[in-house]
């Protein structure tokens, strides 16, 4: 069998979970504070490229544009995709990046990659940003065919190619899922409803093993990381960080709160006095409904 | 189709112990488990033997995965003293049976099942793998066939494509689906079984230490008859773990059959024993109610700080009370020193009740509330342990020792899988798994296990350890019933003729005599009332009811359900509603109805329902075990 060759291109975010986020008085993410780790929507593309690496035995690259701080999302991702190969592109140059920006950073290191991407995955979008074109505009400065909303893939490793399943909205019904086959290489950008499923007895148990090897291999994950300055990755410093971002980032300003419509009412669970008052709210909604 | 050579159904200590053997031989097999992770579904009470019979061998746990079972030490405490009670009201009569619990054996250790079952997946899993085998978890089997021509042998799952295998281990527990799909036997009858039911408490190890008399590492084992039996047939018992206890109790399911008494009650009128109460205490930090007046947000906040700070100082109290917990702490540099620990602790403790008003109060610290049902081997065993190509071990078999206060489960698990893969790999080896060479030579084998011989006959040398422990019980206590069949038993020569003579009647015939209320209930308590020692209570435990129990419990919910009522109107179904740990039946206008799916799948109600183990990755999921 012909290896198959992945690359996953992955953020670190803001942790938005509980307890992790911190707030500035005025409403903002107070960034100093909050602690940062692989973002959601990165996650669930290391889960697609793992699925590679059970069903096709494939070679996996993570990658990311950050901070030093960075590897710490490389770590998280190699545990889940079992990763040979860790790139991290980092440079004070790199900073104020773009999403244009970043596509170019994150194609000069794919293209180092000691083997060439069959596939390139990236997340749906950032938790933060939220804008969804890095990995289209990594597609196209890579020059690869771009799928979007992909739900499901398998790849026919001796003909070289790929069918997958991206999840589409068509002439105003959402939820319609195209099926389409395209040639290697191509890239993906992971829909994040995907799940992998094994369904296999030998599927199963290469699950089991390189699972256990991703543990390891996180562990050591320094072993598997590379990382890359402006020189090194030998890209066009006018087309990186903030001198080759055509756009910034001029103000950010709250989502208006929208007003709430409904009266709420705080009952206090133990009063028995309120409970009764809730059952009675409850009847009486249900009793002016129709039950058919 | 994909093809193995052996499956083994279930990943409780006997699959497991049948997969390290595989492989321990060079067989590939792979073992299918439904839990989400192996586990996370075993229930025990919690010993793990070792034996060393006179006659014949058996093979024990150390046999199995070597030496590494005592440098990692995946168990709790080697029990060193092991005691039993005679309680009525607050006194207590205690009877030494440390000298019945050595008996034959190497060693028994105290353990929780999580813990000990992920240990044992983790050897077996390292071994199986380079043998391309492995563990599944996650995969519910629903069906095996045979192909009529071929005789070709077929799993099918609810998760996973089929596949093919030569020979299956069955090792799917008591409520065994293997067992039913091949239709090899009946399900177990409530005269077969005992339900035990079990909490984890957590006491800090130091203190355990302390109150139970040992050293860390050591532990002790005390069993309990009696009132706290609340007249069933059966008994009471606490287990020292490192820093918990497991405090259980296990009955007669006919007894309990015909005196329905809810479960977690009969776990209650233990704790509720002032000298077991006594073993469980501990400080506990009480909230104080959070001022309403204050503006919500700082309400939060003060809710969120006294959460963190009570998990805190749980968390370093474990520690601080742990002598290897003192020293990982001062290892990870954390600390310098024990005396750093403790003032922290003390730091915390302070800041708890000056700042938020937290009292800390003497009461106990409830984990995980479990329950299962155990095979009563005397009675249930499988005589011919096998049907086709598959060969079942353990309890799935039927097959546990249940001796007065001799109860082992685990360890004839373990020695039954051992001897099923020996027979699996000897058929490998010859390529022909007919009944001649698998099935029987596995019966063959089974029966010479010394365990089969504890299933069906009375040892005499256990009786007289048991006798002489009871040596200092006035016989006219043990009343006109006992007292002819003591005196027999008393004497050596005599004991030889009775024993010889009780072995010719048979366990089916003596069992009604011995198991009866008179033994488990009537005379603890004259006993206890006559001769035990007053204890009281310091404290009042407050009991978690049964619904603190079940939201405690993790589940992974599935919206199918496992369980089907046949019939909705019958006895057994209507004692259901009291007899089931978790309340999952309730009574509404004369028929029983499934209320919800708190189900932790212990099988009680599967006499009489269309019960199955949910799908893979659903249901239950201990913490401890």
């Amino acid at each position: 069998m012909t290896q198959l060759n992945l690359a996953v291109i992955i953020k670190l975010e803001p942790d938005f979970s509980e307890g992790s986020v911190s707030y500035n008085p005025d409403g903002t993410l107070n960034r100093a504070e909050t602690k940062s780790t692989l973002g959601p929507h990165s996650a669930v593309a290391a889960k697609a490229a793992f699925y590679a690496k059970v069903r096709y035995g494939a070679r996996i690259a993570v990658t990311t544009m950050g901070p030093p701080m960075g590897e710490m999302a490389l770590q998280q991702a190699q545990q889940t995709c079992d990763a040979e190969e860790l790139h991290l592109y980092s440079d004070r140059i790199f900073a104020g990046a773009d999403t244009l920006a970043t596509a170019e950073v994150l194609r000069a290191g794919i293209q180092k990659l000691e083997d060439k991407a069959d596939i390139v995955f990236s997340g749906h979008r950032a938790s933060d940003g939220e804008t969804g074109q890095t990995g289209p505009q990594t597609a196209w400065k890579l020059g690869y065919t771009f799928f979007g909303n992909v739900i499901d893939y398998h790849v026919d490793v001796q003909t070289r190619t790929i069918t997958i399943k991206r999840i589409v909205s068509l002439q105003g019904f959402y939820d319609v899922v195209e099926e389409v086959q395209a040639p290697l290489p191509v890239f993906i950008a992971i829909d994040p409803s995907y799940k992998a499923t094994f369904n296999t007895v030998s599927e199963r148990l290469a699950y089991e093993k390189y699972q256990k090897e991703a543990k390891i291999r996180a562990d050591n994950y320094k072993q598997y990381l590379k990382v890359f300055n402006v020189q090194q990755l030998g890209v066009d410093q006018t087309l990186v960080g903030l001198p080759g971002s055509p756009t910034i980032v001029y103000k950010v300003e709250r989502i208006p709160k929208g007003k709430a419509n409904r009266k709420a009412e705080v009952l206090d669970g133990s009063n028995p006095e309120h409970i009764r008052k809730a059952v009675s709210k409850i009847k009486e909604a249900l009793s002016a409904m129709v039950i058919k | 189709m994909e093809k193995y050579d052996v499956a083994i159904i279930g990943g409780g200590s006997a699959g497991l112990a049948a997969l390290k053997q595989l492989s321990n031989l060079g067989k590939q097999a792979v073992l299918i488990e439904g839990g989400h992770k192996v586990g996370t579904k075993n229930l025990s009470g919690g010993i793990l033997y070792s034996k060393k019979p006179k006659r014949g061998k058996v093979f024990n746990v150390e046999d199995v995965y070597g030496d590494a079972f005592f440098t990692d030490k995946p168990f709790e405490r080697k029990i060193t003293s092991y005691i039993l009670h005679a309680a009525s009201k607050n006194k207590i009569y205690s009877m030494d049976l440390t000298a019945a619990h050595d008996y034959e054996a190497n060693f028994g250790y105290s353990v929780l099942l999580n813990k000990l079952n992920a240990w044992f997946a983790k050897q077996a899993l390292e071994s199986a793998q380079k043998l391309g085998g492995g563990i599944i978890p996650g995969v519910h089997v629903n069906s095996i066939s045979w192909d009529a021509q071929t005789g070709k042998t077929t799993i099918t799952t609810d998760e996973l494509e089929e596949f093919e295998v030569k020979a299956i281990i069955a090792a799917d527990g008591v409520n065994s689906e293997v067992a039913e799909i091949c239709g090899v036997r009946p399900k177990f009858t409530p005269s077969q079984l005992y339900q035990g039911v079990k909490v984890v408490v957590k006491v800090p190890e130091e203190i355990i230490n302390e109150r139970f008399g040992v050293e860390s590492g050591e532990g002790a084992a005390h069993l309990f008859s009696g009132d706290v039996t609340l007249n069933h047939i059966g008994g009471g018992f606490l287990y020292t773990n490192s820093n918990t206890l497991s405090l259980g109790a296990v009955y007669h399911f006919d007894s309990l059959l015909s005196n329905p008494t809810d479960p977690s009650s009969l776990i209650n009128a233990l704790i509720a024993n002032p000298y077991v109460s006594e073993f469980l205490k501990d400080q506990i930090p009480l909230r104080k109610e959070i001022d309403k007046s204050l503006p919500q947000e700082e309400q939060m906040r003060v809710r969120f700080a006294v959460a963190k700070l009570i998990k805190t100082w749980y968390e370093l109290r474990d520690a601080a009370l742990s002598p290897t917990g003192r020293e990982n702490l001062i290892k990870s540099g954390k600390y310098s020193s024990a005396e750093e620990i403790k003032e922290k602790l003390t730091f915390i403790q302070d800041q708890l009740t000056q700042k938020y008003g937290v009292s800390f109060v003497t009461d106990y610290n409830e984990s995980e509330y479990g329950a299962k049902l155990i095979p009563d081997g005397k009675r249930c065993r499988m005589k011919k342990p096998y049907f086709k190509n598959i060969l079942f071990v353990g309890d799935a078999a039927g097959r546990g020792i249940f001796i007065g206060p001799r109860i082992e489960g685990l360890n004839v698990g373990i020695d039954d899988a051992v001897r099923a893969a020996n027979a699996v790999a000897a058929s490998l080896d010859k390529n022909n798994f007919e009944l001649k060479n698998l099935g029987e030579s596995y019966s063959f084998a089974v029966e010479q296990s010394p365990y089969t011989k504890d299933m069906t006959e009375i040892d005499k040398d256990y009786l007289k350890i048991f006798l002489d422990a009871a040596k200092d019980v006035p016989k006219d206590i043990i009343g006109s019933r006992y007292g002819p069949i003591i005196k027999l038993m008393s004497s050596g020569t005599f004991r030889s003729v009775a024993v010889k003579f009780a072995n010719i009647l048979g366990y089916d015939r003596l069992l009604p005599m011995v198991e009866s209320e008179d033994t488990y209930v009537k005379v603890p308590i004259l006993i206890a009332e006559r001769l035990g020692k007053a204890v009281n209570s310091t404290y009042l435990p407050s009991i978690p009811s049964l619904a603190q129990r079940i939201a405690k419990l993790n589940y992974d919910d599935d919206k199918q359900s496992h369980i089907k009522v046949i019939d909705n109107k019958t006895e057994f179904m209507k004692k259901l509603t009291i007899l089931c740990p978790t309340k999952c039946y309730t009574l509404e206008n004369d028929q029983v109805m499934l209320a919800h799916e708190g189900c932790i799948e212990c099988g009680t109600c599967s006499q009489e329902t269309d019960w199955k183990h949910p799908r893979g990755e659903k249901g239950i999921n201990y913490q401890y075990g």
